[in-house]
């Protein structure tokens, strides 16, 4: 199986070049700008760049890169402290530098934000109470607070805080976290929690109260890469260090978020203004886009579902003829199936890495099961009279099966094909999550940025996709049982 | 079996008609004991030849749905890599012989009566010209008209192939009919044998006397 997925993953890959840089993301914004500009400014640099976009959370793309998959991609410290490291007591910068290297990972400086939880309040409020930092809302007990569910019981969030400033306030409570920024602009809330550069942020022309006795974990943003990468890569990443501080990377997210502009104009603009380097974004017409999704999940779909039709097809038929084999199949197919998506994308990952090669594997997995149960339902289904008749009639077992058996399960195995077919267009864009491409990848960047006319240029060539598959196999369908 | 005669073979539901002819084709395997067809006894290796030298019909006529009827009568045949001028001829023949029309040919089972059905599932069985027929009720699904005059036609067919045919039904009538050769089995044993006089005028036991009276005939019918 793996040496099997490992050819596909040879050809699927074939085109990415073994010399090119290629830069992942994590699918949110910030992440998406930082990557982006970082390629521009490598391919700037005459240095061959690719961005990989949106490819998962942390563990996907450190897995990535150690695998070497990616070859960098921006990160926090904090994160690299507290999950990554998780509880081997990395402390200091210095610290966490000396472990990345020991992982073979190099990290630059600072890029001159540090996206921790901030509190936040209306300007015009803390204007008018004279709060400028933290420690100055233990003068006003009054205020009311609306925590984010997760803020208000981590030990790091609110039970701390209150501990670390002495805060006497009294009317404390949980909230959605959209739900709290709109409290807070219409006046119900007085303070919430936040990210440091949270585009709303700039949509609620909200201050960022500066943490003055450093209760917040850092989350200095940082890239790391690979310590093998060419070293004109490391110093033009290093360029970007101290060059962003956190309001300009939050009118960098409101740009994605609230203007909704292409992260690649976004960081093509922002490479100009403050470095003066004109670089290519290389943006794209929507047509063009869709070609290339329809490509990605037309190959991601095709190849997964011919691999299960080859293995599943004969597997159903080994499974009507022998009940152990019937059991141990069904069995293993029907746990496969209880598997989250998700979960067996990650699963996969320690062994395919990223992109085509788990996404095919899982697809193919999900696959399975539809065909085989039909091919067996179809076998079963046909009537004892037939069956004993092509054996009276002196027929080989494998005349029987091709003149009579399978011709006679084929509008059962046709229709096998088609539930698995369409699960598998459905299922397909959860690909984009892995750095497969597809359908997938518009409908994520449309949730991230809250665009429906992104969602949409996944979700309707998905959902055409899917009526035009149900279209063909039920033409084939009809062919194939003309004469019952 | 008398060679070249008729025998019925008649009995109740679950007597053991159908079991004996799908031991004698190797559809089922004896749980104890053995099978001897022609003196030859059936074992995996054997059972195809056998097989194609026994013509099998079966109640429902068990065509296949998605061949034509002219797929459906050559199917063993062109499996067997027959000479295909010796097929068409030998089509003409069976076509002649249960009385069906050449244009049925392209037809599939699903646009077929009935009796045309069963016709063409005889012409399947004697495909290849076989030396024995078993025909397992082959009349009991059809219609009253349709069966009586099926079963003249059949009667004919039997007369000219001159082949060993045992016919499996549960109707007295039609026993006697076909056949002066009756063979009453009960639960998996032959109860008696002989002619439709032997049985109604000398039954050998109770429950042979208790069969006739469920068929509703009397010994002066």
């Amino acid at each position: 199986m793996r040496s099997w997925s490992c050819i596909l993953l040879m050809i699927l890959a074939s085109g990415a070049s073994a010399r090119e840089v290629i830069v992942g993301s994590k699918v949110f914004t910030e992440s998406v700008i930082l990557a982006e500009l970082a390629t521009q400014l490598l391919d700037a640099k005459g240095i061959d760049a690719v961005h990989r976009r949106e490819l998962g959370g942390t563990s996907v793309l450190w897995s990535g890169l150690l695998r070497g998959d990616i070859d960098c991609y921006p990160e926090y410290t904090g994160t690299l402290r507290g999950e990554v490291f998780a509880g081997e007591g990395v402390q200091s910068d210095e610290q966490l530098r000396d472990t990345l290297a020991q992982a073979g990972v190099w990290a630059s400086g600072s890029l001159g934000f540090d996206n921790t939880y901030v509190l936040g309040m209306r300007k015009d409020v803390a204007k008018r109470l004279s709060i400028a930092r933290t420690s100055d809302l233990a003068k006003h007990p009054e205020l009311r607070f609306g925590f984010s569910n997760e803020f208000m019981r981590r030990a790091d969030g609110w039970p701390g805080l209150k501990r670390a400033y002495g805060l006497p306030q009294t009317d404390v409570r949980g909230m959605q976290h959209d739900l709290a920024y709109r409290a807070l602009a219409s006046g119900a809330i007085d303070v919430t929690d936040l990210y440091a550069t949270d585009a709303e942020i700039v949509h609620y022309d909200l201050l960022a109260l500066p943490d003055d006795r450093g209760f917040f974990p850092n989350y200095d943003s940082i890239f790391i890469c690979r310590a093998s990468v060419a070293d004109d890569v490391k110093q033009t990443l290093q360029v970007l260090e101290d060059s962003i501080d956190a309001q300009t990377m939050a009118a960098l997210n409101a740009q994605a978020k609230l203007d909704r502009l292409d992260e690649r104009y976004i960081a093509q603009r922002f490479a100009a203004e403050r470095f003066n380097v004109v670089t290519s974004a290389g943006l794209d017409t929507r047509m063009s886009r869709i070609w290339q999704r329809t490509r990605e999940h037309l190959g991601m779909v095709a190849v997964s579902l011919m691999a299960a039709i080859l293995i599943a097809v004969p597997l159903g038929i080994a499974a009507f003829r022998n009940r152990n084999v019937a059991r141990v199949a069904f069995a293993i197919a029907d746990v496969l199936q209880t598997v989250p998506a998700l979960a067996l994308l990650v699963f996969l990952i320690p062994w395919l890495g990223i992109g085509y090669g788990p996404a095919i594997v899982a697809l193919f997995l999900y696959s399975v099961l539809p065909i085989l149960r039909n091919t067996h339902a179809g076998l079963a289904d046909i009537g004892r009279d037939l069956r004993e008749s092509a054996e009276a009639l002196g027929l080989s077992a494998a005349a029987q099966l091709r003149h009579i058996e399978l011709p006679l399960a084929a509008r059962s195995i046709i229709a096998g094909i088609r539930t698995a077919a369409v699960i598998n267009i459905g299922t397909a864009t959860l690909g984009a999550l892995i750095g497969a491409g597809g359908y997938g990848q518009p409908i994520l960047a449309g949730i991230r940025l809250d665009d429906l006319g992104l969602i949409l240029e996944g979700a309707i060539p998905a959902a055409l996709l899917a009526l035009l598959t149900q279209g063909l196999f039920g033409a084939l369908e009809r062919r194939v049982v003309k004469a019952k | 079996m008398p060679d070249a005669a008729t025998t019925a073979l008649i009995g109740p539901s679950g007597c053991g008609k159908s079991t004996l002819l799908k031991l004698a084709t190797g559809l089922v395997w004896p749980s104890s004991g053995s099978v001897s067809v022609d003196g030859q006894r059936l074992t995996a290796e054997n059972i195809r030849s056998i097989r194609h030298r026994i013509g099998y019909v079966i109640q429902s006529g068990g065509l296949f749905p998605h061949l034509t009827v002219k797929d459906n009568v050559t199917l063993a045949a062109r499996h067997l890599r027959r000479d295909r001028a010796w097929i068409e001829s030998r089509i003409g023949e069976l076509l002649e012989l249960v009385q069906l029309p050449e244009e049925l040919l392209d037809r599939y089972p699903s646009e077929l009566s009935g009796g045309q059905r069963q016709r063409v599932s005889l012409m399947r069985a004697l495909m290849l010209d076989p030396e024995v027929l078993l025909l397992d009720e082959p009349l009991a699904a059809l219609d009253p008209m349709v069966r009586f005059g099926l079963q003249d036609d059949l009667k004919n067919l039997f007369a000219r192939l001159r082949k060993s045919v045992l016919l499996v039904t549960h109707d007295l009538a039609e026993a006697a009919f076909f056949s002066d050769r009756i063979v009453l089995m009960h639960e998996g044993r032959i109860a008696q044998q002989g002619s439709y006089r032997d049985l109604i005028e000398r039954p050998a036991n109770e429950f042979v006397r208790a069969f006739l009276r469920a068929q509703r005939v009397t010994p002066d019918a």
